[in-house]
């Protein structure tokens, strides 16, 4: 009996060996087929490329640099076109947009080939099975080389140019002289010393000029104090206000000419009546022709006393004057 | 003529065909013998489990610290765990544990089936009626060639731990990290092939075992030359079958 108990026990280890081995071996194959997307919800999207850039099934597929799927197969349509089938997770579905770009990449500078799924700004409705993604021409080394090839023929004209100048710096010895001109940059110390100079000064002057405007206003200097002494302004106010009342009183004196000058009109006062008075004009006129006739009389009487001796020899010698 | 040393070894290989030819014919037919399969799986299999985890185990552990300077020349130091993982998956846990087998079950076998032989056992278990190539020879070759396999996968398992340890010395690889990356790497052509080899690897371990101990002679000197040469010779076959399996898997695109 205790050699069958044995046998058992030894069984039991046997069995839990086997098992536990079993195991191990397809938790390696599960987790090594979920990687690869052979379990859980699938769907398949195709895009078509004109080079595939050695992409083979099996590659991974990434959505936003994440992987989500692989490549189930790559066939040839035709001599410009290759459909590549790729199997995403179901769970990804609605983050792809119908108008997503495909472009085949490279896992790294050396590593894999690989799908990349990138969205663009666009909206769109998701992706749905068997839809056909756009396709990007894929980042070709050799076309990188090739640009790289023209950039550097560009270099090398560039760094020609430059010797060339080079050269010509160190053959002529004008600039060189110049730079290497003790006298000169001497000079040019002591100038740029003597601008600093002037720098400082201005900089007091400025200070001064600052100084004085605050003690300006501090109401120091007579400036000061005529821009700043109430008493002053206070004295200038009475002025302006003495004046005011000089206008006023010269305002009344012309409203009394003006009822002077009325009033002269109207005739009254002495003045007015002499003005007016027409009896007076009347005797004046008369004055004046009687003055007129005694005018003309004198005239007569000189007339004849032009020819009475001694007048007679004055207008003999001006004749213009007769 | 042909040489004295090569009329021996092809003599030797004709009759391990011969052998291996009678173990397909009589090992597939009734009467089984399942307690005695199970006693040598216990033996072969269970009791071997911690000398393989040892050996698998430091040398996960070994190659990782092994690999790094040259990834680290290459600045891949990132690319530790898939390395490891592939070499160890591919080719090392395998072919450790199938010599580590070779040396203990095949010695075993040798030196049981052969101290059986010189003392007539096998003779009277004849005469007695049982089959002795069906109850010692078929049950032996039958657990080895099951044994192997899980022993491998075991194996595959303990030394990528020690892979984990080993990228832990130097660097920072989380368990996590370590694992994805690890099973990133590896698909179905780098398990099954390598897991495939294994039953073959026992098969030839256990069927030289039982040749060298079926026909060994010469006493007691004879038990301790078979026990030798079953060691030596499944060795070298562990190693042949290995050059075979990767060619073939090449062949059929495992890569």
């Amino acid at each position: 009996m205790n050699n069958m108990a044995n046998e058992n026990f030894k069984n039991i280890r046997v069995g839990l060996f086997v098992i536990s081995g079993t195991l191990l071996f397809i938790l390696a194959l599960y987790l090594v087929g979920s990687q690869q997307n052979l379990f859980g919800d699938n769907f398949t999207i195709r895009s078509r490329f004109y080079n595939v850039n050695g992409l083979t099934q099996g590659n991974n597929v990434r959505f936003a640099g994440i992987n989500v799927g692989t490549v189930e197969s790559v066939e040839i349509l035709n001599d410009t076109a290759v459909d590549v089938v790729m199997t995403i997770e179901k769970k990804i579905q609605p983050y792809i947009k119908k108008n997503a770009i495909a472009t085949v990449g490279t896992d790294g500078l050396m590593g894999n080939k690989l799908v990349n799924i990138n969205s663009v700004k666009e909206s769109a409705t998701a992706i749905e099975e068997g839809d056909v993604l756009v396709s990007m021409g894929p980042v070709e080394m050799d076309e990188m080389v090739r640009t790289l090839n023209v950039t550097n023929e560009n270099i090398k004209v560039i760094t020609t140019n430059l010797r060339g100048i080079t050269d010509k710096i160190n053959s002529k010895n004008s600039l060189w002289s110049l730079l290497m001109d003790t006298v000169v940059s001497e000079n040019v110390k002591s100038a740029v010393v003597n601008l600093k100079l002037i720098s400082d000064q201005g900089i007091s002057v400025t200070g001064n000029l600052k100084g004085l405007t605050e003690d300006m206003l501090a109401g120091k200097g007579s400036i000061g104090a005529l821009i700043t002494d109430t008493m002053l302004s206070k004295k200038i106010n009475q002025t302006v206000v003495k004046l005011q009342r000089l206008s006023d009183t010269a305002a009344i004196i012309t409203g009394n000419i003006s009822q002077l000058v009325q009033q002269l009109k109207q005739g009254k006062g002495s003045l007015g009546i002499l003005l007016h008075d027409t009896s007076l004009v009347h005797n004046l006129n008369k004055s004046i022709l009687s003055i007129d006739t005694g005018a003309v009389n004198f005239n007569e009487n000189m007339k004849a006393l032009k020819y009475t001796w001694p007048f007679k020899k004055y207008y003999k010698k001006n004749p213009s004057k007769r | 003529m042909v040489p004295k040393g090569l009329k021996r070894f092809l003599a030797e290989a004709g009759e391990i065909g011969r052998f291996t030819a009678r173990f397909f014919n009589e090992a597939f037919k009734p009467r089984y013998e399942i307690q005695e399969l199970l006693r040598q799986c216990y033996f072969i299999g269970y009791n071997s489990l911690g000398l393989v985890a040892v050996t698998a185990f430091i040398m996960g552990l070994v190659i990782t610290i092994q690999s790094r300077p040259t990834l680290v020349e290459f600045g891949a130091e990132a690319w530790l765990p898939k390395m490891v993982s592939v070499s160890l998956i591919r080719e090392i846990a395998p072919v450790i544990t199938a010599l580590i087998c070779a040396g203990k079950i095949g010695s075993g076998i040798g030196a049981e089936l052969g101290s059986m032989k010189v003392t007539e056992q096998i003779d009277a278990m004849e005469v007695s009626g049982t089959n002795p190539f069906k109850y010692l020879i078929a049950t032996r070759v039958m657990a080895a060639t099951l044994m192997v396999p899980i022993l491998a996968v075991m194996a595959d398992a303990v030394s990528l731990y020690g892979g984990y340890l080993g990228a832990n010395i130097h660097g920072v690889v989380s368990w996590s990290l370590f694992w994805n990356q690890v099973f990133e790497t590896l698909t179905y052509s780098d398990i099954f092939p390598s897991i495939v080899k294994t039953f073959f690897f026992g098969f030839a371990i256990g069927i030289i075992g039982c040749y060298k101990g079926y026909n060994s002679s010469k006493g007691t000197e004879g038990v301790g030359q078979s026990a030798n040469s079953a060691v030596v010779i499944s060795s070298l076959l562990v190693f042949v079958l290995d050059l075979l399996a990767v060619q073939i898997s090449d062949l059929m695109n495992f890569t």
